[in-house]
Order: C-alpha cells, then structure tokens, then sequence
C-alpha cells in the first residue's frame, strides 16, 4: 500500500487531507515541520510527501531542498497557501510534481495524488507546449487496450476490470457490437485508462486477487466522476445489491451473465439509444434477448424513436427506406402496430417502406390485412436491390 | 539614445497626451471593414458585430469608452461588447468605424516591427479567447466579459507603438536618421506599455474589471479565484508559454504562473490541454 507523508503545521489540514487520502486506500504519515519531515523519511518508506511551506521550526521549501540535496526523489506535491510565484518557481526548480493552493475541493487533492502516484509527467510542460512542437495531448500514452472494441477513441461505453480473461469474452460476445469496451486484467492497467479516456459504465470484479475493490472503485471514480460504477458478483444467497453500495458501487451486475440480466443492465445504462440502429436507409431493430415483461418497454422505446430515425433518412433524400426487424419478440400485434406507424410515418415524408427480417416475421405480419401489401425481403441487400 | 532615456520620454509624451486627450489611437483598417460589412446585413445584429470587432484591442476599448461615457451611461459598467454596441446604437457605431479607418495605417518600415506588430495583436486575441472559455469551463458566474479584460491587458502596447511608428518616420524621412532594432523596439514597448494602459483605462474610465487586468498583478487575487484579472493572468502565461508573444519571456516565472493559475483558478489538465490545443491556429492569419 503506498506511503503518504503529509508535511504541516496545522493538525486540522494533517488531519482533513490524511481522510481524504486514506480513503483512497494509501497510509499516511504525518509531521508538524521540515524537520519532523526529514526524520519520517529517514525511517519510512514514503511514496509521495505533500508539503506545506510556511512551517515553524524549518518551512517547506528549506526541507525540500535538503531532500534533494541529499539525493531523495521522492514526489512532492505543494499544498500551501503561498501563491507568490517567487516560491512556486523556486520549489519547481527544486523538482515538486504539482502544486494545490488552499484552501482546496478534495477532488483536486484525490485527482493530483493519483496522478503523482501514477507516473504522470505532471509539471507545465505535460499541458502546454509550443505550438511549433507536436501538440502532445495525451500525457500518459495510449492506455493497454485489451477488448475487442478497443480502439483509440476517447469515448468508451464500457470499462470492465476482471482478472479473468473469459470474463471479458463472455460480457463482449453479450453487449450489442455497437458498445465500445475496454477490458483490463489488472488495477493498474484500469487506472492508467481511466486517466486517458471517459466511460459510461465501470465494471469492477469484487474479487479480484491482491486488489481491494472497494478502493479501485473509489480511485476509477476520482478519475471518472460521471461513470456508473457497478460491481461484478458471483450470485449468492446474500444481499449483493446493499453490499457493494456499502463498498461503493451503484449497483451490481451477477456473475456468470444471462441475457436477461444483461437486458437488465442495458435497460439501466444505455436504455433508448440501442433499441434502433441507423446507417444510411436502413432502420435496424437491436435484438430483443430479454424478459418477457420488457416486451411492451421495447416496443414503447421504439415507437418513441423511429420518427426522429426517419427523418434523418428522409433529410438524406433517400426514396425508400428499409426496416430490418431482426428477431423480434414474438408478439406478432404489437409487431404489427409497429410496422404499421412506420410505414404511414414513412409515407408523410414521401418515403417507401421495405421490410427485411425472418421468415416467422413475415408469417406473423401476413396475418394482417393492413400488413400484407408491405414488400418484405430475406435481406438488406436484397431489399435494397428490390427497391432499386 | 538609450533605450531607458527613449522609453521615459516616451512615457512621459504620452501620459500627456492622454491627460490632453491627444491620442493618435493605431486600427487595423480591415477590422472595421469586416464591421462595416456585418452592418450592412439585414440579418445581423449587434452581436454579430461584436464577434467582428472583438478582434481588434484599440477599437474594442474605444467602443467601450464611448458607451460609457457620459452620453450614453445609463447605470453599471457594460463588460460585454454586445452590450456596449447595443447601447451605442449602429448609427454611432457606423460613424466611430469611419473615424477609425481613416486612422493612418499602423506599418512600420522595419518587417520585424510588423511581424511584431501582428503578434502583439494575436497575442492579446489568444489571451482574451483563453481567459473568457477558462471561466467558462471552470463553472465561474461571468465568463463573457473576461473576453474584453484579456483583449485589452496590453492594449498601452498598440498605444506605445504608435507614437514609436511615429517617431521612426520622423527620424527617418525627415532627419534621414537610423531608427531602432526590433529588439530595442519590443523593449521600450516593454518598458512603457503598462503605465500607458492603466492610465488610458482610467481616463476613459473603462469597468474596473477590465483596468484591474490592464494593471500588472503580481499575484493572484486568492478572494476572488474567478476574476477576470486571475483569469487574464493565467491566459497571458498560457499564451506566453504556447509562443504566441513578442518579446522575452521568464520561462521559470511564467510556468509558476501557470502552475499556481491551475490550482487557484481550478482548471482541470484536461481543459487547460483542450483549450491550449490549437490556439495559434485560431488567431493566426487575423490581419494578414
């Protein structure tokens, strides 16, 4: 567990930044002046000093400077209420990592000490260069990347860290190929891509070897304040659902996954936006893998979305579109309704409908009157040559 | 003439034309034509001419003199231009664009001068553009009118300038005498820019938040984190540090600038890499 020893005067500021930094996980070492400081480096193993500057006895920058005169590199973060710009230049040539002004949000504190403790450049120079110079927006370098939708791009849908690597397969082969996903085996790797991107959902095994879960979580979400953290569970008889929240989480998805589950986390985290896919004229319904009871909810999100998805292929100045019906859930009314609100919204903008689905989709839909006229295709190739 | 003895009488020469109200104020003619134009369109409103004329420090000040001065004031101090043209009207606008372009041409014979000259006028476009989306994106109350604080933090420089284009045709054409080097030019600007400034705010009696940018802080203001003057000084070490300056600049000093300005003003790594990211593109090529 890292070692943080925090260097000031005031017993209420030791004690307000030793909570928040126990509560990510580190231990933490306190001393009253420079050289109390000194003495507890001396004796300890210390992976990051925050340092105060005006202290009696010998002030911050003084215990600095022996610090690294005597060859120790440990980071130094300034915590001060000194702003002159005559001691931050003098402490930076001196070598500190970063520097917080107090009074201080304690996300400042947690997101400067991850940064320190994580290798990161940190200093000026990491955030502005030259312009004449590569621009180099990223400070960390590209984050690991071990999922199958894993690519450069900042925006992630998902973040799973798991030590099991069939895990990551299962969970891919589940969630709807739009989903982007980052999976990592270790707390390290999650941490470094954290930094580098923005997720939607974080899922966190509770279980993972030599890492407390609780303290990952609270270090992702330092990192990433709007994600969902959700903990990953084998199912037990117990009440996992209050206590990963007493760890942290916001809600927990179980292990091994089953559709409808997964249904369940979909609904919760990505809900509207995956129920109706569009490229170019063609309308692709998602695929329906869940309960029963969420039939009616599918079709409700569809009938809320398919307008907006048709005037996007209207505005294109396509002449027909195509709904591609997948494996719909098999109540061939609702069905019905659907195609049909389609088909008169199609024709509003001057567009004719294709269908495109399974042979079940055809029969269920040839069995009324107001359906049967509908053109329908095995393919999206085949419609769209039919169409042509 | 040493460059202390040419920068205290030229200190000197201009705090009494301001005091006289005598100034020969420098414009970049297509500026004001790029306003002209925006007034021409039906469409167009105050705030499309806002957006055309932010890009020029001296004639944005003398926008914000006039409206508020006494003809036109009418309770608090306008921070905005929109504001300040909405209570000009187009009619007075039209007539200051057309005294403005008429303002001789702001050239110097030396190419370096004039490469200066443009980036003096970049530099304080980045820094007014940085200060006002740095309040924006840190979630301070007023962002907008920290655009004009960081517009017009060197606006004594142009001033300076000026008279100093001035003098080098006189020495020049008249006397046939050699003139200043850039170096010597940007250091006399250095010298005097400050002063100029503060004194110009005053007498046109421009909103304070604007005059306590003009003025050199030599610290941040920690009561109030969100100011403009905090929000200036961050820019102006940011722009500094991205090159987009003429002069010299303490590297040391001004990286603790940035490094305290981060923390003070609570600007996260992310924004400070998005906002800097591109900004010589976005005002260069401004006055070619």
């Amino acid at each position: 567990m890292p070692a943080i020893l925090t260097v000031d005067d005031s017993r209420a500021v030791r004690t307000i930044v030793g909570k928040q930094v126990k509560e990510l996980g580190f231990e933490v070492l306190e001393a009253e002046d420079g050289v109390q400081g000194l003495a507890v480096l001396a004796e300890s193993q210390v992976d990051l000093v925050l340092l105060d500057v005006t202290m009696p006895n010998m002030d911050g920058p003084t215990m600095l400077q022996k610090m690294r005169e005597a060859g120790n590199k440990t980071p130094v973060i300034m915590l001060t209420s000194e702003s002159k710009r005559s001691i931050v230049a003098g402490a930076m040539k001196q070598g500190i990592n970063d520097y917080i002004l107090k009074p201080f949000k304690p996300e400042e504190l947690r997101t400067k000490v991850l940064s320190v403790l994580q290798g990161e450049p940190g200093g000026v120079d990491s955030l502005v260069q030259p312009e004449a110079a590569p621009a180099a927006a990223s400070a960390g370098g590209e984050p690991p990347a071990a999922g199958p939708n894993a690519s450069g791009n900042r925006f992630v849908d998902v973040l799973l860290v798991d030590d099991m690597d069939n895990v990551h397969k299962k969970l891919r082969a589940m969630l709807p190929p739009h989903l982007s996903m980052n999976a990592f085996t270790s707390a390290q790797q999650a941490l470094s891509a954290a930094r580098e991107r923005v997720y939607r959902v974080v899922l966190v095994d509770t279980e993972i070897p030599d890492v407390n879960s609780s303290v990952l979580a609270q270090q992702v979400r330092v990192l990433q304040p709007h994600a969902a953290m959700v903990a990953l569970t084998l199912r037990t008889a117990n009440d996992a659902s209050t206590e990963v929240k007493d760890l942290g989480f916001d809600s927990v998805l179980f292990k091994p996954f089953r559709p409808e589950t997964i249904d369940d986390f979909m609904l919760r985290y990505f809900d509207n936006q995956d129920f109706l896919l569009v490229e170019d004229n063609v309308l692709s319904l998602a695929a329906f893998s869940g309960k029963a009871d969420r039939v009616e909810r599918f079709y409700g999100r569809l009938h809320a979305v398919f307008p907006e998805a048709l005037e996007k292929v209207a505005a294109a100045c396509y002449d027909d579109v195509v709904l591609d019906l997948g494996q719909p859930p098999g109540e061939a009314d609702r069905l019905a309704k659907f195609v049909l609100a389609v088909a008169a919204k199609s024709k509003e903008f001057g567009m004719t409908l294709c269908l495109v689905g399974p042979e079940g989709a055809k029969k269920a839909l040839g069995g009324f009157t107001e359906t049967q006229e509908l053109r329908f295709f095995p393919s999206v190739d085949a419609a769209r040559t039919g169409a042509a | 003439m040493s460059v202390e003895k040419l920068a205290s009488q030229l200190e000197a020469i201009l705090l009494k034309r301001i005091e006289g109200d005598q100034l020969v104020l420098p414009t970049f003619p297509s500026v004001a034509l790029q306003v002209q134009e925006v007034l021409k369109d039906p469409e167009a409103g105050m705030k499309e001419a806002a957006a055309a004329l932010e890009k020029d420090p001296v004639l944005s000040a003398r926008v914000l003199r006039m409206a508020t001065s006494a003809a036109f004031a009418g309770g608090t101090k306008k921070v905005t231009l929109s504001e300040a043209l909405a209570r000009l009207g187009t009619k007075t606008l039209k007539s200051l664009l057309v005294e403005a372009s008429a303002q001789k041409l702001f050239v110097s014979r030396n190419p370096q001068i004039n490469e200066q000259l443009k980036v003096l006028w970049e530099h304080s476009v980045a820094v007014g553009t940085m200060a006002r989306d740095v309040l924006a994106l840190t979630g301070a109350p007023e962002s907008e009118g920290a655009y004009l604080a960081g517009l017009l933090h060197d606006v004594g420089k142009p001033v300076v300038a000026t008279v100093l284009l001035e003098l080098e045709r006189q020495l020049t054409d008249v006397h046939q005498r050699a003139w200043i080097d850039s170096g010597e030019w940007l250091e006399v600007i250095g010298k005097v820019h400050r002063p100029i400034g503060v004194a110009l705010a005053e007498r046109w009696q421009l909103p304070a938040p604007i005059v306590a940018s003009i003025k050199e802080s030599a610290e941040y203001d920690k009561s109030d984190r969100h100011s403009f003057a905090n929000a200036v000084c961050f820019a102006n070490a940011v722009a500094k540090k991205t090159g987009i300056y003429a002069g010299p600049v303490d590297a040391e000093d001004n990286d603790a600038i940035i490094m305290i300005g981060r923390s003070a003003i609570g600007i996260s790594d992310e924004i400070i890499r998005t906002l800097t990211k591109g900004l010589r593109e976005r005002v260069t090529g401004l006055y070619d």
